[in-house]
């Protein structure tokens, strides 16, 4: 080791510290790239139809097989404002910042931050 | 220069984490309507990609059993079943075949208990619009419900209804045996432990990466607010857990409860118990026997799970609490039961 640390010329050093730079970089863009899973990803009929940041407001239309669903995303929250289905049961879940909001009739699912809600109850699933 | 430039880059690649990024078991997991409810898939693999993979093959798999068993499709095979009542046999695939024959066994097994020729009782009721069926119409339709009036032809692989106006119905018993399905996609895809949900037909294997067993929430029947959410938790792994309860799909009228679990032999919900919880090798035995146990009511039912060499925690009317003696040690009561 101790041969080629001493045989190394200044621009191998440079190179060498850039390459440990590009590493340490590495981690905080792949962290960056993780930290993107506390998006609202919307599914329609188990396909990923739209990807949208928390932070930023907005109302989304989507189109199921009863019609339109339109998803919120207001203050880092998300809800279902208006449904076409007949049962209407993704509104009453109300706002979200972590979990998921299912519309079953029009087969949308609304995800937010990856959809582990953090296991508050700490299980794995839930039989019932 | 060049013999050191390319240790100085071994070097640095050896000191670069994301080298090694995806190498660590993991959690993953994905969740899917299907079947008319949700089905998620838990897999611990090495890789983002690897778990995409397997959940999305497991899925298709249950995707395509569940359009050979939709009672709501035309196109489905048990339609076609429903539709020929009477008239002619039909053939089907080896799987909707199998599920149907466990069916019977079940029946039989569980003395009526459990009848998937529940079909011409469960449709005349409407949970969400609270519409409850006239008593002349549930008598009238009790005679098409008897599982005895299904014949089998193994060899030409056909099913039949013996009479015109029956219908199967295996919502009692598909999302466990679609769990089981979808466990066996995954192992073939190479995956050593996960949890297959559909909604609370549930198949654990394996163990999770901080090698603990997984731990599945048993949901408390009469739930008053999100702290008694659950009456229970079991830790499982190699097992199948369902519950049938009296709070999946009701409406209270005149206060009293009218709920989807029908006893086959009255046509009208069955009032014994409030849930009943099975554990079992198998997501399909599960499954059904959690809802032939319910019918059953807590005494028989008890006998019953004794016979069928499963286990179970029921829940009566009264919300006493019966458990069998294989759950020691696998089942813990929360603090407020």
């Amino acid at each position: 080791m101790k041969t080629i640390i001493r045989s190394t010329t200044c621009a191998d050093r440079l190179l060498f510290l850039l390459l440990v730079l590009a590493s340490c970089a590495g981690i905080f863009i792949s962290r960056e790239a993780v930290s993107q899973s506390s998006d609202v990803l919307i599914e329609v009929n188990g396909k990923a139809a739209y990807t949208f940041p928390l932070t930023t407001d907005r109302l989304v239309t989507v189109d199921g097989p009863c019609g339109p669903t339109v998803v919120e995303i207001r203050e880092r929250k998300v809800h279902v404002r208006e449904a076409s289905c007949p049962n209407r049961l993704c509104l009453k879940e109300g706002w979200i910042s972590k979990g998921v909001i299912v519309c079953l009739p029009n087969r949308i699912v609304v995800t937010v931050g990856g959809g582990s809600a953090g296991s508050p109850r700490g299980v794995d699933a839930v039989t019932g | 220069m060049k013999t050191n430039l390319v240790a100085v880059l071994i070097f640095a690649a050896l000191l670069n984490p994301l080298a090694c990024a995806g190498r660590k078991p993991a959690v993953y997991k994905k969740t899917k309507p299907l079947m008319d409810t949700l089905v998620t898939i838990t897999v611990v693999a090495n890789s983002e990609g690897e778990a995409e993979k397997a959940i999305d093959a497991a899925l298709s798999a249950i995707d395509r059993f569940s359009s050979l068993i939709n009672f709501f499709s035309d196109q489905s095979e048990l339609a076609r079943i429903n539709r020929e009542a009477g008239i002619r046999p039909v053939r089907v695939s080896p799987d909707t075949l199998g599920v149907i024959e466990r069916a019977i066994f079940i029946a039989e097994k569980s003395g009526g208990a459990f009848d998937p020729t529940i079909g011409p009782e469960i449709r005349m009721w409407d949970f969400l619009k609270k519409i409850r069926p006239s008593d002349a119409s549930i008598r009238e339709k009790l005679g098409l419900v008897n599982y005895r009036d299904i014949l089998i032809d193994r060899d030409k692989s056909t099913v039949f209804l013996r009479r015109k106006g029956m219908m199967l119905d295996l919502g009692g018993i598909a999302k466990g045996y679609a769990a089981d399905m979808a466990l066996e996609n995954l192992k073939q895809n190479n995956i050593a432990a996960g949890l297959v949900a559909a909604a609370g037909d549930i198949r654990a294997f394996g163990l999770k990466p901080d090698g603990t067993p997984w731990t599945i929430g048993i949901k408390n029947p009469r739930q008053k607010g999100d702290a008694d959410e659950l009456i229970a938790r079991a830790r499982l792994t190699g097992k199948a857990i369902s519950t049938s309860g009296d709070y999946e799909r009701y409406f209270i009228e005149d206060g009293r409860r009218y709920h989807h679990l029908l006893d086959p032999r009255t046509g009208y919900p069955s009032a014994g118990c409030r849930s009943v919880t099975v554990i079992s090798d198998s997501g399909l035995y599960a499954d059904g026997f959690s809802t032939a146990v319910f019918v059953s009511g807590p005494e028989k039912g008890m006998k019953l799970v004794a016979e069928a060499g499963v286990d179970a925690v029921i829940i009566d009317r009264d919300g006493g609490i019966h458990t069998t003696p294989g759950l020691k040690g696998l089942v813990a009561f929360e603090d407020n039961h």
